[in-house]
């Protein structure tokens, strides 16, 4: 595969010069200069908000740059939506998924453009199937090509959609497509990514395919081009032939980090008392059991790539799943597993990933948001009372240094900082003694990131246990006072953070790939 | 080198090495793509016939099923592409009402002088789409639910029928379409032929039209459907408009079949439809089940209703009966891994 000397004669198809992206507080790409040639696969690198899926929402239509130019062989384009991007022959592969599940493999083909299978007005159904079949066959899916969607597996799901991209970019005669492929192997076992490289290597031959993925080991060994994205910036690319996944790792991570960021010297040593026991937790297909404690006041982050299982791990202990073996136990009580209601009632609290679905109930205020889980202490004589309401609410977002206009403002109308100190003032007042963190920080800015984090330490000091998953690796490791590391569902290794001899994140990241 | 799916290996085992006729025949029926509904069916009219003693099997007893069935079916064939489009229609009863009169002022009768003859049918056809017209326009101009926004058409066509008519029966002499209606070729009732070739119709439509299948995808994912290019509002008007038309023919064919238009000739007619599009299989998540399982559905639950006045059922009784199947034939036909919460 690795004949980086035909791609780099070819010409460049696709080529993104100087784009900058600003969002709200963030600048997500920063001039980034991206080029593609015809036959070619590039790897896209680079840590989570390093700018690599801004990127690709620009070359499908879905945002539109601020700056700079996308050229595709020579001339200038600007795509404004993805079906008009698709007509200059490039498409992506989301990871969700595009296809309708209750149509069958055949009408999801050809969705929307029929016509060319139409007499009178009619559908033709066998060219229709004839052309699916062969398009089924060229990336080697032998399900029947009227079987729903829905009733086929996440690989032929993803083999699909590829085929359809590659129909409609010859459909509109573009004779170089581009096809965008966003972390493909997360679904897929291990026989199934054989498949699909050696599929994407066949398609090579009339495509040009651009794959985004964590797994260091697989682009390095099947593409042609690695380019790493940092912090919204172009930080270099480099042949795949010989490049090494240290070197790679070591442009991804980058820069040291600053430690009194993440208020290292308010760390506190973790409590003699054990709160939450896990013993032998496994979830078959997830991940392989599992033991570990953590104790009072403790900080401890579960690090590992997307897909090693960590997330399985905490929904498994708040009950949003049922594990297959072992228990849990919380103060020396077994939690009821696949409860998350006798979860919250042991004191386990959940600061989920999408706050504004799973978090808040986003259309009610800040007090009753905040009340949510205390409303049996609110009561005089059967019913809530307003006042206690108004003065509980009131205690919390002083605490928290909630920014809200008054304690009635709806939830949906505040910052996202603010939306999740909401959600953490909520579990505060409730007293757990757990609290699982599931990327605290995810979409908020850095003034609102650095009053979480002073929340975190606070919640430490007062003894309150805490199992963290974070964004990036700096985050884990200033934070926590103890890292477990995850890898493909196994439990790897374990790594204390004590406050100044905090490891650094190359030497985490071995262990993760 | 093949990516296994699971569905090949279900479709496997249910093939298995099972040979003979009953396997044979058993596979062409699943091809049918409404096999639990024709053993449904069966076994409904198995039930009856055995607790008749073979009348209800008789010609007679058939014929007065087929004749019944045919106006549900009809309706049936309406509404249900409203609930494969994700949707609901309620404003079935309203736009019947309005389309009786019509029926009541235009076609021979004995109260004025006019007389349309055949051209009646185009008339309520045409007011059945304008109204079904407002019903898109409603749910997507105004993004109001389709549930709420055509309960209050039905409201307000109801209103506006009775205020019109004044709540007056008008008795019909036409003899023309009350013989299209009421007779039947070769003993069987028209009226089940006519839905029988609607059902064909739609079904066809259903199935090999772009417009048909895009209907599918968007009861499937609305968004996902839009994302790949379908115009969404226009295939929700335009299917809210079809589901009219059902409606004006199933008014016309309801007071001619009677011999006299009343605006409330067609107030108890919704919910038995919606339950025969649910025992027919349709999902009412949307995106499953075609004109075939709702006209299915609309004789499966006539069947019932007929043999258990057959067998002397007290009518309350019946009601009843029809709500155990309706659920029992909703629990069975829903694909549960796609609902999150049961509200």
């Amino acid at each position: 595969m690795n004949d980086i000397g035909s791609s780099t004669n070819s010409e460049v198809t696709l080529a993104l010069t100087g784009v900058s992206k600003v969002f709200p507080g963030v600048v997500a790409l920063d001039k980034v200069d991206f080029s593609l040639h015809s036959h070619e696969i590039v790897g896209l690198v680079g840590e989570n908000g390093a700018g690599k899926s801004t990127l690709m929402k620009i070359m499908i239509g879905v945002s539109q740059p601020d700056e700079g130019t996308i050229s595709r062989d020579g001339i200038l384009i600007s795509p404004k939506d993805p079906s008009d991007a698709i007509r200059h022959g490039i498409g992506m592969v989301f990871q969700e998924g595009t296809l309708v599940p209750n149509l069958s493999i055949m009408r999801n083909l050809f969705l929307c453009h029929e016509p060319g299978f139409q007499k009178l007005g009619f559908l033709s159904r066998r060219a229709m199937r004839e052309a699916a079949s062969r398009l089924m066959e060229e990336v080697k899916v032998s399900a029947d090509v009227e079987t729903s969607i829905s009733d086929v597996s996440p690989a032929e799901r993803q083999m699909v959609e590829i085929a359809r991209l590659l129909w409609l970019s010859r459909l509109y005669g573009q004779k170089h497509p581009v096809l965008i492929l966003d972390e493909p192997t997360t679904v897929l076992n291990d026989g199934e990514r054989t498949i699909l490289f050696d599929i994407l290597r066949n398609i090579k031959k009339e495509a040009s395919v651009i794959l985004i993925s964590h797994r260091l080991q697989e682009i390095v060994e099947n593409t042609d081009r690695i380019v790493v994205l940092k912090d919204g910036k172009n930080v270099t690319e480099l042949p795949s032939a010989n490049a090494r996944i240290s070197e790679i790792e070591q442009l991804m991570v980058g820069h040291t980090f600053s430690a009194d960021r993440y208020r290292e010297d308010e760390q506190t040593p973790a409590g003699a008392e054990e709160v939450l026991r896990v013993e032998n937790l496994g979830r078959r297909g997830a991940f392989e059991p599992i033991s570990f404690v953590i104790r009072k006041g403790e900080i401890v982050s579960l690090v590992g790539l997307v897909g090693s299982g960590k997330e399985e791990v905490c929904r498994c202990i708040n009950g949003l799943e049922n594990a297959d073996t072992g228990a849990v136990f919380l103060k020396g009580k077994k939690l009821l597993m696949g409860s998350p209601n006798g979860a919250v009632r042991a004191g386990v609290g959940h600061i989920p990933i999408d706050r504004r679905n799973d978090g808040l109930a986003l259309g009610m205020s800040v007090a009753e948001n905040v009340n949510l889980l205390v409303m049996n202490r609110l009561k005089v004589w059967g019913f809530v009372s307003p006042p206690r309401e108004r003065k509980n609410a009131k205690v919390w977002v002083e605490e928290c240094r909630i920014k809200t206009p008054s304690l009635g403002t709806m939830c949906a109308n505040l910052s996202g900082g603010n939306q999740q100190k909401t959600v953490i003032a909520k579990w505060l007042s409730s007293k757990v003694s757990l609290l699982i963190l599931d990327h605290p920080t995810r979409g908020v800015d850095v003034g609102a990131k650095e009053e979480i984090f002073r929340l975190i330490r606070k919640l430490a000091r007062e003894g309150i246990a805490m199992l963290i998953m974070s964004d990036t690796l700096e985050e884990d490791i200033g934070l926590s006072n103890r890292m477990l590391i995850m890898k493909d569902g196994r439990f790897v290794k374990e790594m204390a953070c004590p406050p100044g001899k905090k490891p650094g994140p190359r030497d985490i990241i071995d262990a993760i790939v | 080198m093949t990516l296994e799916g699971g569905a090949r290996k279900s479709v496997m085992v249910a093939n298995g090495n099972v040979s003979g006729p009953l396997a044979r025949a058993w596979r062409g029926l699943q091809k049918t793509g409404v096999a639990g509904q024709i053993v449904c069916l069966v076994i409904v009219m198995s039930i009856f016939a055995i607790g008749t003693r073979g009348k209800y099997l008789s010609w007679d007893n058939l014929q007065v099923i087929l004749s019944l069935a045919g106006i549900p079916a009809i309706l049936a064939i309406g509404v249900h592409q409203t609930i494969v489009l994700g949707g609901i229609d309620l404003s079935v009863e309203g736009v019947a009402g309005m389309c009786i009169v019509f029926v009541g002022l235009l076609l021979k009768n004995k109260l004025n002088t006019n007389d349309v003859g055949l051209w009646i049918v185009p008339v309520v056809m045409g007011a059945g789409g304008i109204a079904g017209f407002l019903n898109g326009l409603v749910i997507t101009r105004l993004r109001i639910p389709s549930f709420i926004s055509t309960l209050g058409l039905s409201w307000i066509l109801a209103g506006i029928a009775v205020y019109i008519n004044k709540a007056t029966t008008v008795p019909l002499l036409d003899t023309q379409i009350q013989g299209i209606v009421n007779g039947s070729f070769l003993g069987i009732p028209f009226i089940a032929l006519i839905a029988l070739g609607l059902a064909l119709l739609m079904q066809t439509v259903q199935d090999k039209t772009r417009f048909g299948g895009y209907v599918y995808a968007i009861g499937g994912d609305e968004q996902l459907a839009q994302q790949a290019g379908v115009r969404v509002n226009r295939i929700k008007i335009m299917v809210f408009v079809i589901a009219g038309v059902f409606y004006g023919l199933t008014a016309l064919a309801l007071c001619t079949q009677l011999g006299s238009a009343h605006p409330r000739t067609g107030s108890n007619i919704l919910f038995p439809a919606i339950t025969a599009v649910a025992v027919g299989g349709v999902a009412l998540t949307g995106g499953i089940g075609g004109a075939k399982n709702a006209a299915l559905g609309a004789l499966i639950v006539t069947a019932l209703n007929e043999g258990l006045v057959l067998m002397s059922v007290s009518p309350y009784v019946q009601q009843a009966v029809n709500g155990i199947v309706l659920i029992a034939a909703v629990a069975l036909t829903i694909d549960r891994r796609k609902l999150g919460f049961i509200k």
